[in-house]
């Protein structure tokens, strides 16, 4: 097959980098672009550009930020005294959709995992704990994945920061609004292993 | 739960063959080499898209033919539903319930387990002690859905922490990240550990009433041996202890990953010791002490697919398996000849000449 002009491949090749885009998609992307009109081509453009330009990190919390400081710790009316933990900025997107929790957050950037070469040095670790050292933190939520490697995260930074503050780990359990009769039972068991008083 | 039919429509060198088996005890009668073993495998591939014989399913697939497929019919709940996996060279494979894609682990809920008695898994008793951890860990699943998943659960950490060891021992990564690891390994070791010893617990005394009633004689034990400590705190000084060994040989050395599953007659063990023969009841015998436990526990029991188990047995012998086998539960067993199948009414006799026969006069 001929590959064509050779911007056209190229664009085809970028594409095909992007997560979950295989080189057949890449190559119906990179036609479509071609057809579609300047405007479209050069605002998509722009759009790319702009995103590196001017999205960084939260000097504090390091979630997504257009300046140094993200929206949730510029918002005077966050509780400043609540971190809750993610492992990376789209685990905030969930937690913020609830509109029940009203804390700031630290973002990990990933969980521990020595397979992937991910040490407590590789995350955002050492910059929590000064969080919480330089005081008035009463709780921090640890939110990372109920997987081995957010698990093990969890228990990591729960060591680190008994002794200043108190931790807590987000429940696992049953989905709301859900039969019994559907759950599996791993997730029965720990719901049992974890139930409360009522 | 039962079979109640299964539609080999192509497997190996079965084509269009339709089987209604009985609820309880079935017995497909037929001389060596005419399919039995084809449709014991055929019925378990319907069931759970898998072969015992074969990790390749594309195996299964006719000489000739561009797939391999089978149908199974589940009934007894109220609702039947029907399972079916293929396996294409083209398409890969495919495995459905009621027509729609469905994943193993939801599959296990709707569909009896499985237990396979064939010559091919007699490694199960002679192999290394791998098998043996992967069976009774198979067994915990049945017997306690809600541990099913303690087995992968340590392997993934057991994984990590032996990258961190050899990341270690290379100068790549410092000690203090083995804290952590290590008291997520010690956790799911006591966890999986723990599980073991109680499941070896249900089965030993089982297994080895089991093994006496087939005719394997002398003093017999199945017990579980561990490869560490089975408490969190225990392990965690060992895995403490053996750092400097396990840096030097770069992973860990100690947990449940090195247990063993011990089998022994007369003081030896079975696996190195025993005749053909005798492991061969050591294996049907275990089959059947997991039947028990499941049957007296409420668990519902295994669908048991026997294939050639009377050929060494004694009239005695076959008799009382055949006893066990109609005291509840589906089997289907397969056998060379009718006459080693003692009379009983409540058996269903197939000859698999006339399953063939009948699959001609669909076919044509």
């Amino acid at each position: 097959m001929s590959e064509g002009p050779a911007p056209l491949s190229r664009l085809t090749a970028e594409l095909s980098q992007l997560p979950g885009i295989g080189r057949r998609t890449a190559q119906r992307l990179a036609f479509h672009i071609l057809r579609s009109d300047e405007s479209d081509a050069r605002s998509l453009a722009e759009a790319i550009v702009e995103v590196k330009e001017k999205v960084g990190l939260c000097e504090v919390c390091f979630n997504l930020a257009e300046g140094p400081r993200c929206r949730i710790c510029e918002d005077p009316s966050r509780e400043v005294s609540l971190i809750c933990v993610v492992e990376e900025p789209a685990d905030v997107i969930p937690i913020e959709r609830t509109h029940e929790y009203r804390g700031l957050y630290h973002v990990l950037g990933g969980a521990l995992s020595p397979i992937d070469g991910i040490d407590a040095e590789d995350l955002r670790i050492a910059e929590l704990r000064r969080r919480v050292e330089g005081g008035g933190i009463l709780e921090v939520i640890l939110a990372t994945n109920p997987t081995t490697t957010g698990e093990a995260t969890a228990s990591h930074i729960a060591d680190l920061i008994r002794e200043q503050t108190q931790v807590t780990r987000l429940a696992a359990g049953l989905p709301v609004g859900a039969d019994l009769e559907h759950a599996d039972e791993v997730t029965l068991g720990r719901a049992m292993a974890g139930r409360s008083n009522v | 739960m039962f079979v109640a039919r299964v539609e080999a429509d192509r497997v190996r060198s079965l084509t269009g063959v339709v089987f209604e088996p009985d609820p309880g005890l079935t017995v497909i009668i037929g001389p060596n080499g005419a399919g039995k073993t084809n449709l014991v495998e055929a019925i378990f591939f319907g069931l759970t898209s898998r072969s015992f014989r074969t990790s390749d399913r594309r195996d299964l697939i006719p000489f000739g033919s561009a797939y391999a497929r089978c149908r199974v019919t589940v009934s007894g709940t109220g609702v039947d539903h029907m399972f079916m996996a293929s396996a294409s060279r083209s398409e890969g494979s495919r495995y459905t319930m009621d027509g729609a894609k469905i994943e193993q682990a939801e599959a296990a809920g709707h569909r009896p387990k499985v237990t396979v008695f064939s010559p091919d898994r007699l490694e199960l008793i002679k192999g290394p002690p791998a098998g043996r951890r992967a069976h009774i860990d198979s067994f915990v699943a049945a017997r306690w859905p809600g541990r099913a998943g303690l087995r992968s659960a340590f392997g993934r950490i057991l994984a990590q922490r032996n990258a961190l060891i050899s990341r270690i021992a290379a100068g790549q990564a410092d000690r203090s990240g083995l804290a952590t690891w290590d008291s997520q390994f010690a956790e799911a070791a006591e966890a999986l550990a723990g599980s073991r010893e109680k499941a070896v617990a249900e089965l030993g005394e089982r297994w080895a009433a089991a093994a006496d009633e087939l005719g394997l004689e002398g003093p017999k034990s199945l017990t579980y041996r561990p490869g560490a400590a089975t408490t969190s705190e225990e392990i965690l000084k060992g895995l403490e202890e053996k750092l400097e060994n396990d840096l030097r040989l770069g992973r860990s050395s100690w947990g449940p990953h090195h247990d063993e599953i011990r089998v022994e007659l007369d003081g030896r063990q079975l696996r190195r010791f025993g005749s053909q023969g005798q492991q061969r009841l050591g294996l049907l015998a275990l089959l059947f002490a997991e039947r028990s436990a499941l049957l007296e526990t409420g668990g519902g029991a295994p669908l048991m697919l026997l294939d050639d188990v009377m050929s060494e047995l004694d009239a005695h012998r076959r008799e009382r398996l055949v006893e066990r086998l109609l005291e509840g539960g589906q089997a289907v067993i397969t056998a060379a000849e009718g006459e080693l199948i003692p009379e009983r009414g409540a058996i269903l006799r197939v000859a698999i000449a006339d399953l063939l026969e009948d699959s001609r006069e669909v076919a044509g």
